[in-house]
């Protein structure tokens, strides 16, 4: 199912208290990121960013009962005004969204705007299959392993 | 809030996948459902713990058990993760949160950017 009904995008706005150039800084420098990546329950943020096309980013966010990973490649990299990048939730593994971010300059201030698209019900159905046959997978080579190391020889 | 309930719902499911013998008390369940019994079978910890990450599964609305007497069956309910719209809210929820700390950062620099130039004038 395509998102191009817009359907299946979230759009969030939000005005920044500061030049578009700020704004966009904060979303291309690590040290930054780390800082803003980290609200509420979040203890500690990490990113490592190669911010150029095609170059990847990964961020991963650790609660105190969550490990919270985000990988991706950016497409589009137009300072001071537009990004954009692939989405991957290392929790949702068969599924890629991509992400927008543009930067409207008002005066003093700017506006954001992130786009979230290409979330599909057909994905998440995949994503649910192909996340289930990695497990059993795994679950074959466990109960292999289990089972030599369970049944010892009895002679002992 | 609405949003922070449908957060704290995912949250529990997210928690739930993210131990490897709940996905594989998972995995069992989509061949057919089990007792608490068969599946505790084939991990090496007690029934207790298995019964401890099967009520884990349950509070997030993965697994539905139904006790027939000393009984407990369960099968497997993969509604919360079939949903875009899940995913949607979840990620809703995500940049929202993000966009009020990112408001603070940026106000945080710009300010300091500001302070910095005023002194820089300030000495000539």
């Amino acid at each position: 199912m395509a998102s191009a009904d817009g359907k299946h995008r979230i759009v969030a706005r939000r005005r920044m208290p500061a030049p578009r150039e700020i704004v966009y800084e904060a979303w291309t420098d690590p040290e930054g990121m780390r800082e803003w990546m980290c609200p509420g329950d979040v203890l500690s943020a990490e990113a490592v960013l190669d911010v150029r096309v095609g170059g990847s980013f990964r961020i991963v966010m650790k609660s105190k009962t969550q490990v919270h990973e985000h990988t991706g490649t950016y497409q589009i990299v137009d300072p001071p005004a537009k990004l954009a990048f692939t989405w991957w939730d290392a929790k949702i593994p068969a599924d890629i969204t991509l992400v927008t971010v543009e930067f409207v300059p008002h005066g003093d201030e700017s506006e954001l705007v992130i786009t979230h698209d290409r979330f599909t019900d057909s994905d998440l159905a995949r994503r649910y299959e192909t996340g289930w046959g990695t497990i059993a997978r795994k679950f074959a080579d466990y109960l292999e392993s289990g089972h030599t190391r369970k049944q010892p020889p009895r002679s002992a | 809030m609405v949003e922070h309930t449908e957060s704290a719902e995912l949250d529990r499911v997210f928690s739930a996948l993210a131990d490897p013998t709940r996905r594989a008390i998972l995995r069992a369940l989509t061949r057919h459902p089990a007792t608490i019994n068969e599946i505790a079978r084939p991990f090496p910890v007690s029934l207790n713990a298995v019964s401890k990450h099967v009520m884990v599964l349950e509070r997030a609305g993965l697994l539905h058990r139904e006790i027939r007497g000393r009984e407990h069956h369960c099968r497997i309910e993969p509604r919360p993760l079939r949903e875009a719209d899940t995913w949607m809210k979840y990620y809703r929820h995500f940049w929202e949160v993000r966009l009020d700390a990112l408001v603070v950062y940026v106000d945080k620099k710009f300010k300091a950017a500001k302070s910095k130039r005023g002194a820089a004038h300030g000495v000539r």
